[in-house]
């Protein structure tokens, strides 16, 4: 096994377009949380979403930039960012061996949901050429290995709300084992269509828009918590070797150390403590240390009635009497559910938050709940407090349990 | 305006071409159109000009070959129905409009 680097940053998110952005935001617990304003928003009980300020035409010529979908534009730009942070050119042997992990839970949704208001809403049969390269999942990973003339393997794992996670789960391992030098791994999501909120909004998963301030409708672990908000965006990560980063000298964010899966079986929706206990053991595992040695947590957290619950009780079974002292963060109250993405975002704040040594607040937690009885570093950062190890949690609709484990940059 | 002139300005807009460089035997591969900026390029064309285009693969290689196409189209258009063709019903084609499909490698 081969320590695992992580050596470029790029992000495409609500918090901002670039690592020191993203992370003073979390930190200051600024939430990107608004009304969302698009075509049909009327519609929804509560308009709200994390949105990215981005226009594709600063990064993209016509052609190109019809020809993807918005969930592609932000992998293609948060890619060239990480690539451009990792500062690593690679010669036609080594991307060969260089390959693409991306996670997406919706892909193209957005174009799809055009194609069938062409469809449907206005009775045409006028379907743009472009619409399947817009749509299909693996799209957002294609235009990287494009870009980039990556010719290893070109991987889009869909796996809803841990997609991301396993991605870079998914390419940690082929860096680690030997078989790829250089991995660009995250995810990308942009859900926020009409069609895409509706559907989300039936299944009763939304938040209640706060009535004081739309911006704090995200409240996890809070005992009035009462849904996700979702979030666009994508995160990307470089890495490669360690004894590669260090013999080309590159800036060094913190190092991959491990990787757990697991899968519930007991529904397509309800979390179980077993499973999200298990993904944790198991990441621990991999890593080859001991629950001892883990000092935060980036929780799952989503502001879920029933996420944030069973997520404290299988923190609680894996740590026992040791849970209450770990800092918990859920920074999805301020950066929303990037759903196929937010791994990977939640990934890099982990990693920020080792680099910086400073456990990330779980914002808008202003009522205990008894079943959720840790320590959530409730509204405000705390300094110095994040130590040398983390856990980083994503759990999923389909059952799939991703957590990375990872500790700061050290030689 | 003329076929040409009609065809010049979308692709002007939409590809950001010079028009200069949209001879008659200006290579649409050259500009920078390949099968699917083709496929793209007939959809902006029968929206423009109200016309369907055959299911039967045709060689586009220039931008004279749109041209005659287009006016082929246009005088025949009043003669007969159309033929029939939708995206959707092409579909099975994988390349959309079928066009594009015969400059797909």
């Amino acid at each position: 096994m081969r320590r695992v680097a992580v050596t470029g940053i790029g992000v495409v998110c609500p918090l901002g377009h670039n690592a020191s952005e993203v992370f003073e935001a979390a930190r200051a617990g600024r939430s990107a949380i608004r009304k969302l304003d698009i075509l049909g928003a009327h519609r929804l009980v509560a308009p709200l979403a994390a949105t990215v300020s981005f226009d594709a035409a600063e990064h993209f010529e016509p052609p190109r930039q019809r020809l993807l979908d918005r969930v592609s534009h932000f992998a293609v730009v948060a890619a060239n960012r990480a690539f451009a942070d990792a500062a690593c050119a690679l010669t036609p042997a080594e991307r060969v061996r260089a390959g693409v992990f991306v996670g997406t839970g919706m892909g193209g949704s957005q174009s799809m949901d055009d194609g069938y208001q062409t469809l449907y809403g206005e009775d045409s049969n006028r379907i743009k050429p472009m619409l399947i390269l817009q749509g299909m999942h693996n799209a957002p990973a294609a235009w990287i290995g494009i870009e980039h003339g990556l010719l290893g393997p070109n991987l889009t794992y869909s796996t809803a709300c841990s997609s991301s996670s396993v991605a870079i789960g998914e390419a940690w391992l082929r860096v680690a084992h030997g078989m790829l030098d250089v991995a660009i791994a995250g995810g990308a999501e942009a859900p926020l269509s009409l069609g895409s909120l509706k559907a989300w909004e039936a299944m009763h998963t939304l938040a209640r828009q706060d009535a004081d301030d739309p911006a704090t409708s995200c409240k996890p672990f809070s005992k009035n918590r009462s849904g996700m908000v979702l979030g666009e965006g994508a995160a990307l990560v470089v890495l490669e070797p360690w004894e590669r980063a260090l013999a080309r000298g590159a800036a060094i964010h913190g190092e991959l150390i491990g990787y757990g899966l697991s899968t519930d079986t007991g529904h397509i929706t309800r979390p179980g403590v077993d499973g999200q206990a298990a993904a944790i053991i198991a990441a621990l595992t991999s890593a080859g240390i001991r629950a001892g040695e883990v000092d935060a947590i980036n929780a799952h957290g989503t502001g879920t009635l029933a996420n944030d619950s069973v997520e404290t009780a299988a923190i609680k079974r894996v740590f026992g009497m040791r849970a209450s002292r770990i800092p918990i963060s859920a920074t999805k109250a301020v950066h929303g559910h990037l759903l196929g993405a937010t791994g990977a975002l939640e990934f890099v704040l982990s990693l920020l938050a080792l680099k910086n040594d400073v456990a990330l607040p779980t914002m808008h937690l202003q009522t205990p709940d008894p079943e959720c009885d840790l320590d959530y570093v409730p509204n405000a950062a705390r300094a110095g407090a994040a130590g040398r190890t983390m856990l980083s949690n994503s759990f999923a609709f389909g059952g799939t349990n991703a957590v990375l484990a990872l500790r700061e940059a050290r030689v | 305006m003329t076929t040409t002139e009609r065809i010049r300005a979308i692709l002007v807009k939409n590809y950001k071409l010079n028009a200069e460089h949209l001879t008659s035997d200006a290579r649409l591969e050259a500009l920078g159109i390949d099968s699917l900026g083709m496929a793209e390029l007939m959809f902006s064309i029968e929206d423009e000009f109200g016309v369907t285009l055959p299911t039967e693969p045709r060689p586009i290689a220039t931008f004279s070959d749109v041209v005659n196409l287009i006016d082929e189209l246009i005088a025949t258009k009043s003669s007969r129905a159309p033929l029939a063709h939708n995206i959707i019903a092409a579909a099975p084609s994988l390349a959309g409009a079928p066009v594009a499909a015969h400059l797909m490698p």
